[in-house]
């Protein structure tokens, strides 16, 4: 390994040595180094293919401004090269590319350009229409940078957190440094957010003022009111200072990535730069690099960019970084700097005394080199001289580009500013704030002015205005060097060949020239038209020059250029890492274990899991036919149970249910059902009440978490006094069902269970071997059945009790399918399955539920139920039974004559009557006993399936069984 | 071979003067209002027709949607119109000669539960009762059709089975838009883009104007097609309310890749579908956010969300990245479906909205039908469900099974 | 977006803490107000969908269970304190 090792300003540990394996090979580096650092100081100069034009791509830039050097890290694609850390035995691979990019079979697509104009895929391959199937296999083909298998796992742990601070500084350079030391004097806790792994930003590069970076750093890491997070990229930003990010680990960490969500008072976006392309020909042939790009790689890497240089630049930026790499030893031969004059003269004078020649007014015009660069050509920016120089590297740039992204995700506009250049943010959110080299300046005192200015801003924001340091601090910024005079330079003479607005995409000035022709005049339909601006590095490259280019040749030149807008994710995020730790949300009854011990096949139903059936069988026969003839035990502690009590307990009773509650007996259940505005069922259950204006009731276990706040909802304007207490999860409940469910219970019951001292559709509070219980007689599944609500915490000693006294008679679990059936047999509906969204209550039967004569209680859908009582036309719930009892209809197939009449809701073969039944919506016409009905299944198209409407229930119709 | 197409690009669509009458009036340069226009043109020879747009073309859901096109919906009412419009791609690619890149690459939705392949099944019979291939697969098929699929039992959701549609697929939603502006203008109508709709003009019940920030424009017809905006254009124009609820929904891409997704794949048990693009990029869109907005910003907890899904459902997916998320605005109806209706309570006043989320796939066909609406004055009768009226009349469309969880009533 | 919502119990939080819950509209009408069709439609399925600031109700779900009215501008979705709106 061939480094600068003896700078002080390196960020790698040399002797900490490092070895990948790229295209089979191993390669060397250093602790500290990038992938594409370590390549590049391993020789490696081409890292990928184009996306259409196959090109070769080098290192351009170290930020991940465009894909040039993403490539495929041990399986995972489109890993950028120049912001993630080598690690040993990593595998890395380039990408649209068979073999080594250096040697591209594709690499003929390049000449093919003349005929893959902007757009062209609108104007192509649809003539003749049989060749667009074809052409799509080709374009899918060809489209597309990393590969992942559909079989690929994640390595790595992924986590998240959640972090609450007074100030979030966004970006660890001098200006944000400045500024959470500002906000850390005023006693605020700060967090500090960097994407390198070091803090120095602007700074940390530059031979003259490393070292103050290094101090500024010294002092933020040893703040404790400062919480620093290098590595971590800002991703996004939302109203309300709402800050997301993702923190890379550092290799000792215990996440590999970290998702940071962060809610701050107030906000500093101290970002800074990036740099603007230069455009002209060849603009992005390996060989070519940003100015910060080449100055980087040998301060902070240690690595030698080249060895013969031309620099084409356009601000003080770029004679620095060439008078300190031809100190560091490079040979360069000449400077074109875009300004004809303004430079600093000191930057030209030391040019001159090293003997570099500097060309004002001149810059790049072509590249040349197959594949990397061998020659520029300069040209004098009015075109009428050019000047041609052999050598391996082009520095170039055009200017800066300020990072506002966090600034105009959470809403700020952006202004072109003609002073600098810069397309600025103004009008900031509340409590955000911009700092830095962001807004132009590039004095490092006023760099570090600007940010203690915002930060004792955000101080303010945080602790109340205090005017007088915020004036003091804005003083001491105007006393120094103001925002720096930018260039406007856009485009020089370029005659030949592509001149890339967007490396990413392939674009080219000419696309974006055909653009214009073709009608696009806003720089946001000319990014969709010619896809400038939406690969990879999203607005990294093209982001300030589209619009300057577009309002340079569009047709109103004197219209200020407007950007595009930047969207989140700020930098290209793992999936993996935004899942984080990836929480499920999910509830056990207290008898989840019990349940699948006993072979419980357990499915999510909502936010619980349930057992839906017990064993192999899909049917649960064997579960069925024991409810029916002996006992049945199953779990249905997922219903909804409330208590609600009060003064106006009845008032609120009567709005929301459609029945007249006031009837409820103490020792009786009432069952009764809510409707919504529209007269729709939404939900059943039972009723009881437990004391004076104190009732006890149940809902669907789906309105469980709704019920409450609904109730709420219709009674919110009135000041009514009473109150809700959501017990779902407080109590447990059995259901005990089936001809011996009495003998079970009485074996362990306080309390007299005979069918007089407790009838069908009673309630009763008693216990069972001194566990307090409520109890009530209800028959969902068609037998005589106890429905046992007991505290959760009892539930699993009770199941245990109830189990022991049934084994004599046979007892065993049943699950949802045996649940189901058994109640459909008894006609028996639940909703949302035999019920649609536009399911009235008189449409399933239920009318009768509807106390019409309450009306100052002003039901809820009582409006609605007195227009639809006798609509025509409404689809009913009615009982049908198929014609052949072997056939039978699944749910959800269609009724059908010419048109669609109805839908299956629910059928099943029943074992207990030996025949096909089920339950269906279908048009009012239809719904007399005794219709014919024709079921289409959706199998087979000429298919039909006879069914009859029947009377319901189709089991024990007298109702026997349950009043056992 | 390809040809070299003419190296100066003539404009795809020409600019119009701006006249102080038109036959009709069209507002939103969206969809729906640039399809209606071309129809005007194409079947009822009417070209004296103004699109007027606010922004540029295509602003609104028409150039943010995620262009998924099926037609196994889940009523009579619907299906029709949906299967139409899947014939209509290759048909207008070819008339107004741009291509509007049909990718028939067939959708997958997911069932996660014996209630969810009940109802799938319920959209197959109805699909193939009306002509349109769709069935019900097992989850072995789900993986071998979308092979990044987790069937096993370890997800959150484990796949029951799925509703496997071939005729759907996704389309270039911009090139439709662009290419109906071709179309519309190459037969006279003018686009004025830049202009912003401020006043209906209504004398004795009937339509007599339109006012513009450019100007007043004398018409007797005027189509409310402004998507996201027409219920509160409804109202602040006309004082007429509308059930409509407008949420911002939001959709994202990753990096692009080579070809992993053979199919869209969609799931509703986790408010995620995902398709790859002809450019490789998996986009991938969700559930809206739960309150009404105008703002077209996104929100960290629907990228996360996403996440979450996806690699719940396509677990390889947690090695690729999010690359780009935006929003877009979806005027939801209380019954899923939308509203198409005409001359009520105004003569010539004509509406076109509630199009939520689903309203690509059904913009060109719409625009047939609202064409010949507005021009004969007579309702067709395939858009006779889809009047405001079945909302008073209590009888909502049944598009959508189960109850919507964005109104509060429900 | 990110909206932070005013609980009139709780404070300011995370709007996700909360369940949106129409415009505000005014208490529903009495039953025989509602006989005809137009006028139950009205109250019941349609809004204004204002662009800007409106009233509207909320319920503070992962919070303290109550439902309450603010402003908000529904074109930024930020909410409009109370001094601010008027009241
Ligand atoms: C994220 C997202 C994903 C989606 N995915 C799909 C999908 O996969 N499949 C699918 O079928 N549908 C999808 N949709 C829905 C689809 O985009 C919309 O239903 C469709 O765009 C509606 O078309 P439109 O023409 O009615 O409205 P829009 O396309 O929104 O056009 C309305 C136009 O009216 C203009 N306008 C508004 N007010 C005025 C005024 N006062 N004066 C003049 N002009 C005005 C607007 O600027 C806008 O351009 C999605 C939507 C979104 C947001
Ligand atoms: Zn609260």
């Amino acid at each position: 390994m061939n480094r600068l090792n003896h700078l002080d300003t390196l960020k790698i540990r040399p002797d900490e040595s490092v070895t990948i394996e790229y295209l089979g090979k191993p390669f060397q580096g250093a602790a500290g180094d990038t992938i594409a650092t370590l390549l590049y100081g391993g020789g490696v100069r081409i890292f990928g293919r184009s996306l259409k034009y196959h090109r070769p791509r080098g290192l351009y830039s170290l930020n991940g401004e465009c894909s040039n050097t993403l490539m495929a890290v041990d399986g995972e694609p489109n890993v950028r090269g120049e912001t993630t850390e080598a690690r040993n035995g990593m595998v890395v691979e380039p990408q649209n590319v068979k073999g080594d990019p250096a040697r591209d079979l594709m690499g003929f697509m390049d000449k093919l350009s003349p005929v893959l104009p902007a757009g062209f895929y609108y104007k192509m391959f649809h003539k003749p229409a049989s060749l667009w199937p074809k052409a799509i296999k080709g374009i899918r083909k060809a489209a597309g940078l990393g590969k992942i298998s559909p079989h690929f796992t994640m390595k790595g742990s992924f986590d998240e957190i959640y972090l609450n601070a007074d100030v979030c500084v966004i970006g660890g350079g001098p200006a944000g440094m400045a500024a959470a030391l500002a906000a850390s004097q005023a006693g605020l806790r700060v967090i500090l957010l960097e994407s390198r792994p070091w803090l120095g930003g602007f700074f940390d590069y530059r031979p003259g003022l490393y070292d103050r970076g290094r101090s500024l750093a010294d002092r933020v890491e040893t703040d404790p009111n400062i919480r620093v997070f290098t590595r971590t990229s800002v991703i996004g930003s939302y109203t309300d200072n709402l800050i997301t990010a993702f923190c890379r680990g550092d290799g000792s960490d215990a996440f590999d990535e970290r998702y940071l969500e962060i809610r701050a008072k107030s906000v500093v976006t101290s970002t800074g730069c990036i740099e603007r392309p230069l455009l002209f020909a060849h603009n992005e042939r390996p060989g070519v690099m940003q100015i910060s790009c080449a100055h980087r790689l040998i301060r902070t890497w240690g690595i030698l960019p080249g060895t013969s240089a031309v620099f084409s630049i356009g601000d003080d930026l770029g004679l620095e970084a060439a008078l300190d790499l031809a100190d560091l030893g490079m040979e360069i031969q000449c400077v074109a700097d875009v300004r004809e004059d303004g430079q600093n003269e000191a930057l030209a004078d030391r040019l001159a005394e090293k003997g570099i020649p500097l060309f004002r007014g001149w810059v790049a015009a072509a590249s040349d080199g197959d594949p990397k660069v061998k020659r520029v050509s300069l040209t004098a920016i009015n075109g009428v001289r050019s000047r041609e120089f052999e050598c391996d590297l082009i520095v170039a740039g055009a200017g800066q580009t300020p990072v506002t992204g966090p600034l105009t995700l959470a809403g700020a506009k952006q202004r072109f500013d003609r002073r600098t250049g810069f397309f600025l943010p103004v009008d900031l959110p509340r409590k955000m704030h911009a700092a830095g080299r962001m807004l132009g300046y590039i004095d490092p005192d006023a760099i570090e002015a600007s940010g203690d200015l915002a930060g004792v801003k955000a101080a303010a924001d945080c602790n109340g205005a205090d005017d007088s340091k915020i004036r003091e601090a804005e003083e001491r910024l105007g006393d120094l060097q103001g925002p720096a005079r930018g260039t406007k330079f856009i485009i020089g003479p370029v005659k030949t060949g592509k001149t890339f607005i967007c490396f990413d995409e392939d674009t080219t000035v000419k696309n974006v020239d055909q653009a214009i022709a073709g009608g696009f005049d806003v720089p946001e339909l000319i990014k969709r038209f010619t896809a400038a601006g939406t690969g990879p590095g999203q607005g990294g490259i093209p982001g300030h020059n589209l619009p300057l280019y577009v309002g340079l040749t569009g047709q109103s030149p004197d219209l200020d250029p407007r950007p595009t807008t930047v969207r989140p994710p700020l930098t290209p995020t793992l999936i993996a890492a935004y899942a984080g730790s990836n929480h499920d949300m999910s509830k056990r009854t207290p008898m989840h274990e019990e349940q699948v011990k006993a072979g419980g096949r357990m499915e999510r139903v909502g936010v619980w899991h349930r057992a839906r059936r017990f064993g192999d069988d899909a049917a649960a026969a064997a579960e069925i036919e024991n409810v029916r003839n002996n006992v049945g035990i199953l779990d249905a502690s997922t219903l909804g149970k409330f208590r609600i009590f009060g003064p106006d307990v009845l008032k609120a009773l009567d709005r929301v249910y459609v029945g007249s509650m006031s009837r409820v007996k103490s020792d009786r259940m009432l069952y009764s059902a809510m409707c919504n505005e529209d007269g729709c069922i939404i939900d059943d259950g039972v009723l009881v009440k437990r004391g004076e204006n104190d009732y006890y009731f149940t809902t669907s276990t789906g309105r469980a978490g709704s019920s409450a706040e609904w109730i709420r909802y219709h009674t919110r304007y009135e000041n009514w006094d009473f109150h809700i207490v959501n017990l779902t999860d407080a109590f447990g409940v059995i259901n005990l069902a089936g001809p011996n469910a009495r003998k079970t219970l009485e074996k362990v019951a306080d309390a007299d269970l005979s069918n007089d001292a407790f009838p069908f559709m009673g309630y009763r509070e008693f216990s069972i071997k001194e566990i307090p219980v409520r109890a009530m007689r209800l028959g969902f599944v068609g037998e005589l059945s106890f429905e046992l609500h007991v505290a959760s915490s009892w539930m699993p000693a009770l199941w245990k009790i109830i189990e022991e006294a049934g084994a004599e008679f046979g007892i065993r679990h049943f699950g949802l399918e045996a649940q189901n059936v058994l109640r459909m047999e008894k006609g028996h509906l639940i909703i949302g399955s035999e019920s649609e969204q536009r399911t009235t209550l008189h449409d399933v039967g239920l009318g009768f539920l509807w106390h019409k004569e309450k009306r100052e209680a002003d039901t809820v859908g009582a409006a609605a139920l007195r227009h639809t009582e006798n609509q025509e036309g409404r689809l009913k719930l009615v009982g049908i039974e198929a014609q052949d009892p072997q056939q039978t209809p699944r749910d959800g197939s269609i009724i059908v004559d010419e048109k669609i009449r109805g839908y299956v809701a629910t059928a099943r073969y029943s074992r207990t009557l030996e025949k096909s039944v089920g339950m269906a919506l279908v048009e009012s016409e239809l719904a007399d006993i005794g219709t014919q009905l024709e079921i289409f299944e959706g199998e087979k198209d000429d298919e039909r399936l006879a069914a009859t409407v029947v009377p319901m229930p189709f089991y024990d119709p007298e109702g026997r069984r349950l009043r056992m | 071979m390809l040809k070299k197409p003419s190296a100066t690009a003539k404009p795809l669509w020409k600019k119009a003067p701006f006249k102080s009458s038109y036959d009709a009036v069209i507002i939103g340069g969206g969809l729906h209002g640039l399809a209606t226009a071309y129809f005007l043109a194409r079947d009822h020879g009417m070209t004296n027709i103004a699109v007027i747009e606010k922004r540029y073309i295509g602003f609104g859901g028409a150039g943010r949607n995620t262009a998924i096109v099926r037609a196994n919906q889940r009523t009579q009412e619907n299906v029709p119109l949906y299967k139409e419009a899947l014939e209509l791609w290759p048909v207008l690619t070819r008339e107004l000669d741009f291509n509007l890149m049909f990718y028939n690459c067939g959708n997958l939705n997911l069932a996660h539960s014996d209630a969810a392949l009940k109802a799938m099944r319920t959209n197959v019979a109805t699909a193939r009762f009306h002509g349109v291939q769709s069935r019900v697969v097992d989850p072995k098929e789900c993986k071998e059709l979308v092979p990044a699929l987790d069937i096993s039992e370890r997800p959150r959701y484990p796949i029951f089975g799925g509703m496997y549609h071939p005729p759907g697929g996704i389309v270039r939603h911009d090139a439709v838009v662009w290419g109906l502006a071709k179309g519309a203008t190459a037969k006279g109508i003018h686009i004025h883009q830049g202009t912003e709709v401020t006043g209906i003009g209504v004398s004795n019940g009937k339509v007599v104007s339109v006012e513009t920030d450019k100007g007043k424009i004398a018409t007797n017809r005027v189509l409310n097609a402004a998507g996201g905006y027409s219920a509160a254009l409804s109202w602040n124009l006309l004082g007429m309310k509308l059930p409509i609820s407008v949420l911002t929904i939001q959709a994202m891409v990753t990096q692009p890749l080579k070809p992993l997704l053979h199919h869209v794949v969609s799931s509703g048990a986790y408010h995620c579908y995902a398709n790859q693009t002809l450019k490789g990029e998996i986009a991938t869109g969700s559930h809206m956010d739960p309150w009404p907005n105008y703002t077209t910003q996104t929100t960290a907890r629907y990228i996360k969300h996403q996440a979450e899904a996806l690699i719940e459902m396509m677990p390889c997916l947690s090695g690729i990245k999010f690359m780009r998320t935006w929003g877009g605005l979806a005027d939801m109806t209380p019954d899923m479906a939308p509203i198409m209706d005409g001359n009520h309570p105004h003569e010539g006043y004509y509406l076109d909205c509630g199009w939520g989320y689903f309203g690509f796939k059904s913009s060109t066909v719409t625009g047939k039908y609202m064409a010949q609406y507005m021009a004969t004055g007579q309702c067709p009768e395939i858009l006779a469900p889809f009047a405001l009226r079945r909302f008073q009349e209590h009888r909502l469309m049944g598009e959508t099974a189960a109850l919507v969880n964005y109104t509060p009533d429900n | 977006m990110a909206l932070t919502i005013t609980c009139p119990i709780c404070g300011a939080r995370n709007g996700y803490e909360f369940r949106y819950g129409g415009e505000e509209k005014g208490p529903k009408p009495d039953e025989a107000a509602l006989r005809s069709p137009e006028a139950w439609c009205d109250y019941i399925h349609f809004n204004r969908c204002k662009a800007g600031a409106q009233e509207e109700w909320w319920f503070h779900r992962d919070g303290c269970g109550a439902w309450f009215t603010i402003h908000r501008d529904t074109v930024t979705n930020r909410e409009i304190p109370g001094k601010e709106a008027g009241i």
